[in-house]
């Protein structure tokens, strides 16, 4: 326990393609900020309104934090960060906190798909899509593109189908045109799109098996708020699956959860780090900006 | 005087031909839409106008494509491979290997002395190395296809994107036309990474000369120059790609109606 004085703040802050994340936790590791908002090119400067809209949640300033970590997609790139620690780490470490039995995290984001095994609390081997848009959020995005339909609408309407249709195309684009030939022939909609979902699950349950899949599953990422996935990932799985309250902040809230690690082992050492260099300004994604 | 038909249902575009002793003596193109069955009549009917004949004129029809299976009036069924290898022998004998780019599926074949099969590639699975993800890039830019090579040739810094998939091939346009990146660098890019994914799918195909190219990708010369380029070999361009493969269903009609 810290003597009293000025408390312990600590965040992580999760740079994704589609959205960032920013959380803030105590001393106690208590949950005290999580703010959400879109990255995009577009949006570079919502990324860091992001940090300062959390800050704003716990009514403190920058200064008050005492150790921030970046990850995600644009980690290098977050100039008020005093480390960056890659995604797969800080996903597990978030995983871990909230479900500290989990053996399995099948993550889905809006451009990517990742299954980590965990064992002991540590990751012993992980797979990743990030080179093809099928199996990740930005499937699903396309077809509520084509329909016009919001994504929310997409899933309560395929949870409503007793007889899923079979989509055949594993490609996005050769998806949505089977989606628009299914409905030009009379399918149901609550039936092509039980069978989108089923194919996006299909794709990443696959994906998932290559490094051996093991209950407990928590599913993680933007992709795990939609009920008709969790559906069609149990029935893909057949097992059921956890998911967090919040499954897009386990990337932040496990890089928080480093943050709280590394200040105290640096304070332990005697090197307290020093935050008055901290610049909260623009985040660069494209320039310079690392994957993975 | 002998007349065949060939329609070549692509999933983009479909292409009808008439041949009169082995040489197109009518042609016509449609968007294949969703119906694949009506456009498939009126491709008929517009073939059979263009050429002011009536249908009992045509003694045979052979049908190909991705929607090939849905053609109801055709006497026979081709795939795809067989007719472009067909189609190209009769415009270039002397031809081996054929790289077909088509609006969806890109396919690499060769081909023995006698137009016959030996082997052949095909993306099928995805959208990558297709003149699909050119048709999303040209949307997004507000390009008529028409006008991507010309424009395309103009590049001296074509973008490298970092997958071949078409859909997150928009978003990084999207992310480089908000940097600036001029549209003719783009495009480049997007010809840069079909002919990477055909170079990686012709390594698989024992490929000799002489060499062609057909499909509709084969009407990009900026996609012609770079598939040239990447794999280093001179290819014949006929002169009217598109329809190579509706053609050779055309000779494969004759071909089994003579049998």
């Amino acid at each position: 326990m810290s003597h009293n004085q000025t408390p312990l703040y600590f965040a992580g802050v999760d740079i994704g393609s589609t959205m960032s994340k920013v959380v803030i936790i105590d001393e106690e590791q208590n949950l005290r900020a999580a703010v959400i908002g879109p990255t995009g090119a577009e949006h570079r400067r919502r990324a860091n309104e992001v940090m300062i809209e959390a800050l704003g949640q716990v009514g403190i300033a920058l200064e008050s934090v005492a150790f921030i970590v970046a990850t995600g997609y644009g980690r290098l790139n977050v100039p008020f960060a005093e480390q960056q620690v890659t995604e797969i780490t800080c996903h597990a470490r978030g995983v871990m906190t909230l479900f500290p039995e989990v053996t399995t995290i099948i993550d889905i984001g809006g451009q990517d798909a990742k299954a980590l095994r965990i064992q002991n609390h540590k990751i012993v081997d992980f797979i990743t899509n990030d080179k093809c848009a099928a199996g990740t959020g930005r499937f699903l995005e396309v077809i509520a593109e084509t329909l016009d339909l919001p994504l929310y609408d997409m899933s309560q309407i395929s949870l409503k189908s007793s007889r899923p249709l079979q989509i055949t195309s594993i490609c996005t684009i050769f998806a949505q045109q089977e989606v628009i030939r299914y409905l030009s022939e009379g399918a149901a909609l609550s039936d092509v799109l039980a069978g989108m979902h089923d194919a996006t699950a299909a794709r990443v349950v696959r994906m998932a098996h290559r490094i051996g899949i093991q209950a407990p599953v928590v599913f993680t990422g933007g992709v795990a708020l939609n009920p008709a996935m969790v559906r069609a990932m149990e029935d893909n799985l057949g097992c059921p699956v956890m998911v967090p309250s919040n499954p897009l902040i386990t990337g932040a809230l496990g890089a928080a959860a480093i943050a709280r690690d590394k200040y105290h082992r640096l304070t332990a050492e005697g090197r307290i780090p020093a935050v008055s260099a901290r610049r909260l300004e623009e985040i660069r994604l494209f320039e310079g900006g690392a994957k993975t | 005087m002998s007349l065949f038909m060939g329609i070549d249902i692509g999933s983009i575009t479909s292409k009808g031909v008439i041949i009169c002793e082995n040489q197109i003596a009518a042609y016509a193109t449609l968007p294949s839409g969703i119906a694949y069955r009506a456009t498939a009549e009126k491709l008929k009917d517009h073939l059979l106008g263009s050429a002011g004949i009536g249908s009992e004129e045509i003694k045979a029809v052979t049908a190909t494509g991705s929607g090939g299976s849905q053609v109801g009036f055709a006497d026979y069924h081709a795939s795809s491979i067989v007719c472009s290898a067909r189609g190209i022998m009769a415009v270039f004998p002397l031809v081996r290997s054929v790289i077909d780019i088509g609006g969806q599926s890109s396919q690499i074949i060769s081909l023995d002395d006698k137009g016959q099969v030996i082997d052949f590639a095909i993306s099928e699975i995805c959208a990558a190395g297709s003149a699909r993800f050119l048709q999303v890039i040209a949307r997004i830019l507000q390009i008529d296809l028409q006008d991507v090579g010309p424009l395309s040739l103009k590049s001296s810094n074509p973008v490298n994107f970092t997958t071949g998939c078409a859909v997150f091939g928009e978003t990084e346009a999207i992310s480089r036309i908000a940097q600036g990146v001029p549209p003719e660098d783009i495009l480049a890019g997007v010809h840069k990474s079909i002919a990477d994914k055909i170079h990686s799918m012709a390594m698989g195909v024992n490929l000799k000369p002489e060499y062609a190219l057909s499909g509709g990708g084969a009407l990009d010369t900026g996609l012609v120059k770079r598939v040239q380029d990447t794999m280093g070999l001179s290819l014949l361009l006929p002169p009217m790609p598109q329809f190579v493969t509706a053609q050779g269903a055309a000779l494969v009609a004759k071909e089994r109606w003579n049998n």
